[in-house]
């Protein structure tokens, strides 16, 4: 009964004291207590250099904390194996801030990545991009090579490779700084509704306007420590 | 249908335009030219030892010339007996017979005829030496031991050269065996040399795919394939050259026929596993850059 009652509550991220720094540096984070409830939305706010992408690579298991435990789904990254952790990322969708796209391959073949990864059939995986990237109006680029992308091209070919397989969790980093606003809104609406699917939504983002908009809680990042403002009204 | 071909074998790195590869091609393709070369080499080898051994017989004999001293009958009685007893001290000796003289006499009737009497005729005595294994008889140390003990004594030397034949040649094979094992080692050090640069270079894309899920197999199996292929076919390069050469060199052989020597020829079977290792390289190759690929992949995020 216990079990199950922790089951239904458990945080699908909790960090516990955790630390970050980068080799020999001081602490760009400090005793940070987090846990985000499966179906939840933040933003993710600080000033730059605040440490929201360090916490981000924390979430999506490409950075180990220094001193702390970080959980996610359940497992304790500290000690999860290569293919645990691989299995564990699977489900963790992320656009980077830099985009991190796979420059020399087709917008098409960046967003099939995840797909393929997992082994689904290029048929399968042929239908679901297409729709996709017609969505985000990239249909006429998707033969193009990435890396002669446009800026606010990329970052939409980097949201669909994030939402292609319908994560648990989406972490997005500025997802909306390069886009003219007809875009950002409309890739605000696909994180709304993929969270109202189900999915963990945390957004890392600089943008007050977005923040007053949207009126989700923010984790909000100052002098190393993390601190949750909530949201100011509901959300209608 | 042009797209639909190239995305079923679609790789994120692209591995094809690694610079590592030109290297990857040359030291494949010229391993196993060598190694090419070196095998034919240890199968001719062995070929040679094993007739050579054959016609090692399982046994020895041995003659006792009669002396210029002119020894009593006892006393060459004794000698005789002296000899049997060296032999039949010796590890590996099964049996020591002493010929009778009857049947010398009988050997020798065609040239003798049959009223001699051979105990007035300085006939050698023979001891017939049945070995329990011919190859582990050191006939050289044997004759030695033997000059020292019964200097009329002496073994027929037909073994003795050929022993000497054989264990030069098995020097040379031994050599072979080593030129074989560095070769594949060099060839082994060399995938691993190219699979790490071509990693250091793709280390970023290495990283997004593992944070899109992506595990070490996954990665490790667009290295296996492409290493395959590229030393599948530089090594289909590297084995005609060394069959062509093997070619030239038994045209050659078999014009300056050297009897014993040249009695070696590779069979079918040897020019068919030469003509197969392009694919047992590109297995090596494969398994050398999976075992290297999965090792660094270890360390990295
Ligand atoms: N790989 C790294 N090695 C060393 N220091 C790093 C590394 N990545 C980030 N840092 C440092 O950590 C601090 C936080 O960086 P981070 O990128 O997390 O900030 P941020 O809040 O995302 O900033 P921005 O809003 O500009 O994107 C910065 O001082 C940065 O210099
Ligand atoms: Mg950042």
């Amino acid at each position: 009964m216990d079990t199950n009652k922790n089951m239904l509550t458990e945080p699908i991220v909790d960090m516990q004291n955790v630390c970050i720094r980068y080799g020999e540096d001081p602490e760009i984070l400090s005793n940070i207590k987090l846990s985000l409830d499966k179906g939840s939305f933040h933003f993710l706010t600080g000033k730059s250099g605040a440490g929201k992408t360090s916490l981000l690579s924390m979430m999506y298991l490409a950075l180990m904390p220094s001193r702390g435990t970080v959980s996610v789904f359940g497992s304790n990254i500290g000690y999860a194996s290569r293919h645990t952790m691989a299995m564990l990322r699977r489900k963790i969708g992320v656009v980077f801030q830099d985009f991190r796209l796979l420059e020399h391959l087709s917008a098409y073949d960046n967003v099939a990545v995840p797909l393929r990864i997992r082994g689904m059939g290029e048929n399968e995986i042929k239908k679901r991009v297409k729709e996709l990237l017609s969505w985000v109006e990239l249909d006429k680029s998707m033969d193009k090579i990435c890396s002669t992308l446009s800026g606010g091209e990329k970052q939409r070919v980097a949201i669909a490779r994030a939402v292609i397989n319908r994560p648990e969790i989406l972490l997005a980093d500025e997802p909306t700084g390069n886009v003219d606003n007809d875009i950002a809104s409309k890739l605000m609406k696909l994180f709304v509704e993929l969270n109202k699917l189900g999915t963990t939504v945390v957004i890392a983002t600089h943008s007050k306007d977005l923040i007053a908009e949207y009126n989700y809680p923010q984790i909000h990042l100052e002098n190393k420590t993390l601190k949750i403002i909530p949201a100011l009204r509901r959300v209608s | 249908m042009k797209r639909k071909f190239f995305l079923k074998n679609h790789s994120e790195l692209p591995l094809k335009e690694d610079k590592s590869t030109f290297f990857l091609e040359i030291s494949v393709g010229v391993s196993v030219f060598l190694f090419s070369i070196a095998l034919a080499a240890y199968f001719l080898i062995s070929l040679m030892i094993c007739s050579w051994n054959k016609s090692i017989v399982h046994g020895l004999s041995v003659q006792i010339m009669p002396s210029q001293e002119v020894l009593t009958p006892e006393e060459e009685l004794l000698y005789t007996g002296k000899v049997i007893q060296f032999f039949e001290g010796l590890e590996n000796v099964e049996k020591v017979r002493l010929i009778k003289d009857a049947q010398i006499k009988k050997l020798m009737s065609p040239w003798l005829g049959q009223n001699v009497d051979i105990s007035s005729l300085p006939l050698p005595k023979l001891l017939e030496v049945r070995l329990k294994s011919g190859k582990n008889f050191d006939y050289e140390k044997t004759a030695r031991l033997l000059k020292e003990t019964a200097p009329y004594a002496s073994i027929d030397n037909h073994g003795i050269w050929l022993q000497k034949l054989v264990k030069s040649a098995s020097s040379l094979k031994m050599m072979s065996i080593f030129i074989l094992l560095v070769v594949l080692v060099a060839a082994a050090v060399s995938i691993m040399f190219a699979v790490q640069t071509s990693l250091k270079i793709h280390q970023n894309i290495i990283e997004i795919l593992h944070i899109m899920g992506a595990t070490d197999d996954y990665v490790a199996k667009q290295y296996g394939k492409r290493v395959f292929v590229v030393s599948f076919f530089s090594s289909i390069i590297g084995s005609l050259f060394a069959l062509l050469s093997l070619l030239v060199v038994a045209k050659i052989s078999s014009n300056l026929d050297a009897g014993l020597i040249s009695s070696a020829k590779l069979a079918l079977p040897h020019w068919l596993f030469l003509m197969s290792l392009p694919l047992w390289t590109g297995f090596f190759a494969m398994a050398t850059a999976l075992v290297s690929v999965k090792r660094s992949l270890g360390k990295m995020m």
